[in-house]
This record gives structure tokens, sequence and C-alpha cells, in this order.
């Protein structure tokens, strides 16, 4: 474990974030290694309900970035890249990111008190599993064209009724809860739906990720309740979105550097014309390259994280969070996929945990939209 | 004790008012088709105002010096200001605000890597010869290193010093010797015994480059300019207090020159390359081309600039921990490996988005102007390490990976150029 020990240590991380991080990496080593992960991505739930509610109840994970004022630790978005850092090292199959991330970001960034009240200390306490989307017209994340696959309308009783479908659902056959961005009539408004909701349907998908779930949830007249202003879900979504890219490039940097590591020990132990081929300078400059791609994805990472925590007066969340996903999306896929070209044979075999990273790169790489969104994405938040 | 910073801030702005004019306007003003459109690397001045810089820079440098600027971190026997790295950034932040001469002919080899190496290895004396000269402005400093047969293998230098009396005598060929026909004094790599292994048998020597026998011919490089050199050395007498560090050991001597040059070169971001990975010029490029709105051009901005952000954030991560006191390790060769690639990157963007006007000069504003930098791309994967010894130091130091086999360090040097020439 030389290479990433050395260049976690070299970081100008506290004392307190180091001490978090071992505590998270040695959880996951002992109640969630790789032998746990296979087991659990081959289950129907897709996560183990014991680890979370351990994660919840000795760690405090669930809490850990969470408002204080609805049950959560307040402990900011750099602490919370630690966590999603080493989550995405040991590949952790867990509803972390639907439920703390993406809903749990967009009831605070509604400030709506009932919601938050309501839904947010569940979710601190890992008790409550929520999930967001916001289906647009191929059912996976609306990056901005076309309409909203869901839309409301007003219902015959007083509320509102949704009808249409989320194809894509991060988590969205096992959470309690469901927020969504649908169509009124007064624009883009997000909306709550229980998950035992009359109308809804929910079918889990088969996914290129098997540690991470998707389903697909067809809502037919299904009442929903609104979450902040009516119409109001655009700054809403986009405030999710910079917090969920910066999550998401931590999570990135954490496997890519798990699949840096793993190659790097592959090369210094693998024998072959007599010698390590890590001495061969094709294997060597090969990792090389991999660790620059690390290490730039892990300076955006952090930028991010520390933008969003308010740490850095110059930078621009919308900007620091787009190149962070940019950059620790392409970093991951390439790293992922160099890991087992160095590793030959059994780096193409199902024992090996080369293709679970491979898979993971790639899944969270497009979880957003992609390269076709992500570009555009980041144009726009510099105004071009 | 060293100044209160903000003392510090008050004295540095009170002296910049006083000899610089301040920048008008931010990065965010691009006026397209006004001023400069060159954006070069490289020199490629003619040789007469090339001189005329070279005198401007010096008597900058001068100024800086004399106002106690001129070596904020350097001991105060040697005319230092005896302050800290984070005083020498706070100064350099300043003074981008100001329109202030490039003093890059003295800064960046001299008194980036030069000058930290006397101070490391010389005697008193030569201490107080050189140091106060080459801060104050007076004498540049360049590198004799690279040889015809020592590139990236550095520590087969072959140039011969021999010991007579209280002198030694110099001869062989040095080259890729940036600055050097600007310097009037270098630090050169001898061989001083043939008959240990290779690293132990060099010697370091500052060598007046005014003394007989030293002859400096500049090499014309691919993007036109001359900025580096081909220097011969003749029988140069040279005094053995000229001499760093002990006979045999100037390997040590070289590897505090080259620590220096590889933080100097991977922390570059301004001067006037950077403009080419600006986002508003690169707007501005797009908009004048009418490629706004073209999605593969698009996509290729977003991602050029992505990278180029990123190892921002990088440096400036880098920056914070040098400030909290950590040194830079073998992982700053990434910046200078990125630095590379995206520079060279946005070159061959801009010559894409302009077209078939970078063949041919048309006259037109921003377009021809690009191939000074297109021309000066490929150094920047040579110069300071080549992008493959920089990788090798990457794997081999931060990951721990094992060295080539067969690289001999043990024979002496003698043996090692015959049996290489035998099995040739």
């Amino acid at each position: 474990m030389s290479a990433g020990d050395e260049t976690t240590v070299a970081d100008a991380d506290s004392e307190e974030l180091l001490a978090l991080r071992e505590a998270v990496r040695d959880f996951l080593a002992a109640r969630s290694d790789e032998a746990a992960v296979r087991e659990v991505m081959i289950g129907e739930r897709g996560y183990d309900e014991k680890v979370w509610s351990q994660m919840a109840e000795q760690l405090g994970l669930q809490s850990l970035v969470l408002p204080e004022a609805h049950g959560g630790d307040d402990a900011g978005f750099v602490a919370l890249s630690v966590v999603l850092e080493e989550m995405g090292r040991a590949l952790l199959p867990a509803p972390f990111f639907s439920s703390v991330v993406l809903a749990a970001t967009a009831l605070v960034a509604a400030g709506d008190d009932e919601a938050a009240g309501r839904l947010l200390p569940g979710i601190a306490a890992g008790t409550t599993l929520a999930t967001l989307a916001a289906p647009g017209p191929d059912g996976a994340w609306h990056t901005g064209e076309g309409a909203l696959a869901v839309a409301a309308s007003p219902a015959d009783g007083g509320g509102l009724v949704l009808d249409g479908t989320a194809g894509i659902v991060l988590d969205g056959a096992t959470a309690d809860e469901i927020l969504l961005v649908v169509a009124a009539p007064e624009g883009p408004t997000l909306v709550s739906v229980p998950g035992d909701a009359s109308g809804l349907t929910r079918t889990a998908l088969r996914t290129l990720d098997p540690t991470r779930r998707f389903a697909s949830l067809t809502l037919a007249q299904t009442p929903a309740t609104v979450i902040g202003q009516p119409g109001a879900a655009g700054p809403v979504l986009a405030q999710v979105l910079d917090v969920a890219t910066a999550a998401l490039a931590a999570e990135q940097v954490g496997g890519a550097r798990a699949c840096l590591e793993t190659a790097t020990a592959y090369a210094k132990d693998r024998v072959q014309f007599g010698r390590q081929i890590g001495s061969f300078q094709a294997v060597k400059h090969k990792l090389a390259d991999m660790l620059a791609r690390v290490q730039l994805a892990d300076a955006a990472a952090r930028e991010a994280a520390a933008v969003l925590d308010g740490a850095d007066p110059e930078g621009d969340p919308g900007v620091a969070s787009a190149v962070a996903h940019i950059v620790a999306s392409e970093a991951y896929m390439s790293v992922a996929a160099e890991n087992i070209q160095v590793h030959g044979g059994i780096g193409f075999t199902w024992e090996h945990p080369a293709h679970l990273y491979f898979r993971r790169a790639k899944s969270s790489q497009l979880l957003f939209g992609g390269p076709n969104a992500y570009h555009e994405r980041l144009l726009a938040r510099v105004g071009i | 004790m060293p100044i209160e910073l903000d003392d510090f801030i008050t004295e540095v702005r009170g002296f910049l008012d006083a000899h610089a004019t301040r920048r008008t306007g931010g990065a965010g003003d691009v006026q397209w088709g006004v001023g400069e459109d060159r954006i070069t690397y490289f020199s490629t001045e003619a040789p007469e105002v090339e001189a005329k810089a070279v005198a401007v820079a010096k008597a900058w440098q001068r100024t800086r010096y004399e106002n106690g600027f001129g070596w904020l971190t350097g001991p105060t026997d040697f005319g230092g200001r005896g302050l800290t790295t984070v005083h020498e950034l706070v100064y350099d932040s300043l003074e981008a605000e100001y329109d202030v001469p490039d003093t890059g002919v003295l800064a960046v080899v001299g008194l980036g890597m030069i000058g930290p190496t006397i101070l490391a290895h010389g005697q008193e004396k030569i201490k107080q010869r050189y140091l106060p000269a080459m801060y104050g402005g007076d004498v540049i400093a360049c590198q004799l290193f690279s040889e015809p047969a020592a590139g990236s293998d550095l520590a087969s230098v072959e140039t011969k010093a021999v010991r007579e009396g209280d002198e030694w005598v110099l001869n062989g060929q040095k080259v890729w010797t940036s600055v050097a026909h600007h310097a009037q004094l270098g630090l050169a790599l001898c061989r001083t015994d043939p008959d240990r292994p290779k690293h132990r048998g060099i010697t370091a020597f500052l060598v007046d480059l005014s003394l007989p026998g030293v002859d400096i011919r500049p090499l014309r490089q691919m993007s036109g300019g001359a900025d580096f050199n081909e220097v011969f050395l003749t029988d140069v007498h040279v005094p053995d207090d000229h001499r760093l560090g002990e006979v045999n050991d100037g390997w040590r001597v070289a590897l505090t020159t080259l620590m220096n040059e590889r933080a100097t070169v991977g922390g570059e971001t301004g001067g006037p390359a950077g403009r080419a990975v600006s986002l508003p010029f690169l707007r501005e490029l797009l908009r004048a081309n009418g490629r706004l709105d073209d999605p593969a051009t698009r996509r290729e901005l977003a991602s050029l600039y992505a990278g180029q952000a990123a190892a921002e954030y990088m440096n400036r991560q880098a920056l914070r921990k040098l400030r909290a006191g950590v040194q830079p390790g073998p992982e700053a060769s990434v910046s200078k490996l990125l630095y590379a690639q995206n520079l060279t990157r946005a070159a061959h963007f801009a010559a894409d988005v302009v077209g078939p006007k970078l063949i041919a000069d048309t006259g037109e504003w921003g377009t021809f102007s690009w191939t000074e930098l297109l021309l000066s791309t490929p150094a920047l994967r040579i110069l300071g390490g080549t992008e493959e010894i920089m990788k090798n130091i990457l794997a081999e130091r931060v990951l721990g990976l094992p060295k080539e086999p067969g690289i001999d360090t043990k024979s002496p040097f003698r043996e090692l150029r015959r049996s290489a020439r035998s099995s040739a």
C-alpha cells in the first residue's frame, strides 16, 4: 500500500480528518471487504442493512454533513469528501450517495422547514432512505434539454398527482421516500412521494455496476407533496448538482487511487522475462501516467469540497464542481482500464476486483449525463 | 525577527507604486484585435532587441535589490533579506499586479537554480563574490551540465577537469545551455576521476565565462530564436576556490540544482504563454473564428479548460502546503508533466480553430501568431528533464517501482564507455 499511503500522508489534511479517514477505512475493511461486497452485490436489496445501521450508530456517517438543526453534525464537505473517498475505495454498496448526498442536499437547498423536519432526522439517523431523481426525456438525469419526464397536475381533492416514468432512479427500488423534480404548471417543482405511494410501480433494473442499484419508477395518478415553492426547483437542482458532482468526484478519487495501488503492487510482484514487470519502462510509465491522473483528480476534488465549505473566497462552487466532475470522471475511467491492462489476463477475470472498479467508473461518469452533458455544464458555469 | 506580513505588504506596495505602473483591467477584459498578438514561449527577437531586453531585466533586478526585494529568502550576509518563502510568494503575487520587465533571463536559471547551489556548496568568499552580484542584477549565471553524449544520462559527463597546482584545467563541450550567451558565470559538471563509478567521479566548478578558452555559440532552435547554446571549453584555467563541494562529490551539487529546476519549471503559469490557456482569450478566439457554437470545438474547449483549472488547483494546493512548511516532494514532477501537456494541447487547439490561416501569414490579427507557441511546445516535454525521465522519477520515487536493471552505477566510468561502444 506504499503508493496511496505516501500520497495521502503528504497532504495537508488536519489530524481530525486523518482520524476520520482511518476510522472509516478500518470500519470498511472489517465490515465491507471484497468478499462482503461480492455477497451484497448479488443480493436483492443491494446493500447490507446491518452495515448501514452500524455506519450510523457507530460512526455517525449519515449525519456527518447534515445541518445541526435536523440531527446532523455540520462537519462540512471536506469531511464528507474524506468519507466518500473511502467508500469509493472500498466500493461500498450502500444508499449513502442517494440518501445523504442527493436527497438531503435537495431538502436543505429547498429551504422547506416542514419537509426538512419530516425527513432529515431520519436520513441523518440512517433510518429513512431517501433518493432524488430529476428525470429528463430519456428517464435519466435531466441535462437541461427537453421536458421533464414526470408531470404534476392538480388532484381532484386538492394537492398534486404525478404521471410519467422516471426511468433510471438511483436506489429507487429501496428508498422510503422519493424526491422528484417534475413538470408542474408553475415550472420545475420538487416533490416527494413515499415508496409505497398508490399508483407507483418500482422495477429494479439490471445494472452495469452491481454495487450501485437503479430502478425504473412508473407513476400513475400518484399523490405527491410539494417541497419548497412550486416552480422553484431550478436553482435547487443547480445547487444539488454542485454538491453531488463534487461528492461524486471524491468517491471517484477513492476508487481511482485503489486502482493505482493495486496496479502498482502487482507491477512489483509479477515477474516476467526474469524481472518485475514494474521495472519495464512501458509499464512504469503507464503507472506514472495513472499517478498523474489520480493526483490531478484529487486536487480538483479537494478544491471543489473546499470551495463548497467556503474555504476559498476566490472559488466558485459551480466552476470547481464542474471541473472536478470532468477531471475525476475521466481519471477514474482511464485508471480503471489501465489497472486491468497492467494485470493482463488475470485482470479480465470475474474473480479479480478490477472489473468492479471499471464498472463503477463508467457508471459514475455517466450518472449525471456523462461527457455529452458535463462539458457543456462547465461552459455554462463560466458563461460561455 | 522577520517583518510582520502586513507591514511587509505595505512596504512592497510602496516600492511598487514608486517604481512601476499598476496594470489596468483584469484577465477577463480581452480586446480581440487590439495590441500585441504574439504568443511566445521562447524568444524569437533579433539579437540586438534581445540584448536591450536583457539590459532592462538587469536594471529592474538591480532596482529590486537596492530596495531590499532582490533576494527575499537569502541570508543577510550575502545580500539577502533573511525572510521566508511566504514573503517571497506575497511579493510575487503583488508584483504580478504591476507592469514590470520580465526578469526570466536572470531568474529562471541563475537566481532560481545556480544561486541556491552556490549558497549550499560554495566557499565563504565565493558566496561573497557572486551571490550579491547575481541577486543585484549584475551577473547572469547558467548551467554547464548537458553534453552531446550526456543528456538524460547526465552523470555520464565527459568534460575533463585536471588539477594543476591551485587550478583546474577544463576541456570539453557542453550543450543546451540556456542563456549562456547572456551569462557571465557558469556551473560546470566535469569528470575528475574516470576510474570511479560515474556518479562518484564528477566535480562541480563555477566558471567565469570571460576566461580564455570559453567559446559560446548560440544554437538556433526550431522555433527560430536562439535561447540556448553550445559551450566549448578549451584549456580553461579555473581556480580551485571556484570548486563547489568536494572533489568527486559534484553529483550531490548537481542534485541541488536539479531539484530547484523541477520546482521552477512546474510552477510556471503566467508569462506571455499563460494567455494561451486563459479562458477569456480562448473564448474570443472561438468567437473571432465563428466556432463558439460548434459542439466539437466547445467540448474540446471545456476539456482543455478543466485540465488547466485542475492543474492550477494543484499548484495552489502545493503553494498552501509550502506556506505551511511542507517542502514539495518528487510528486511535484506531476506538475511539470501537466504544464507541458496543457500548453501543448492549448497550442494545437488554437491551431485547429484558426485553421488554414495558421499555415500562411494573411496578416490577420491572432491567427499566424499562434505559430510561435506551437513551434515552442516540443521543447516543453524535453527541457528540465524529459517527460520520460519525469515518469521514471514518479514511478520509482513516489510509487516505489524497481529501477531499470542493467543500468551500471558500480563499474568505473571508463569501462562503461568502452563496453557501450564495443556492444554498439
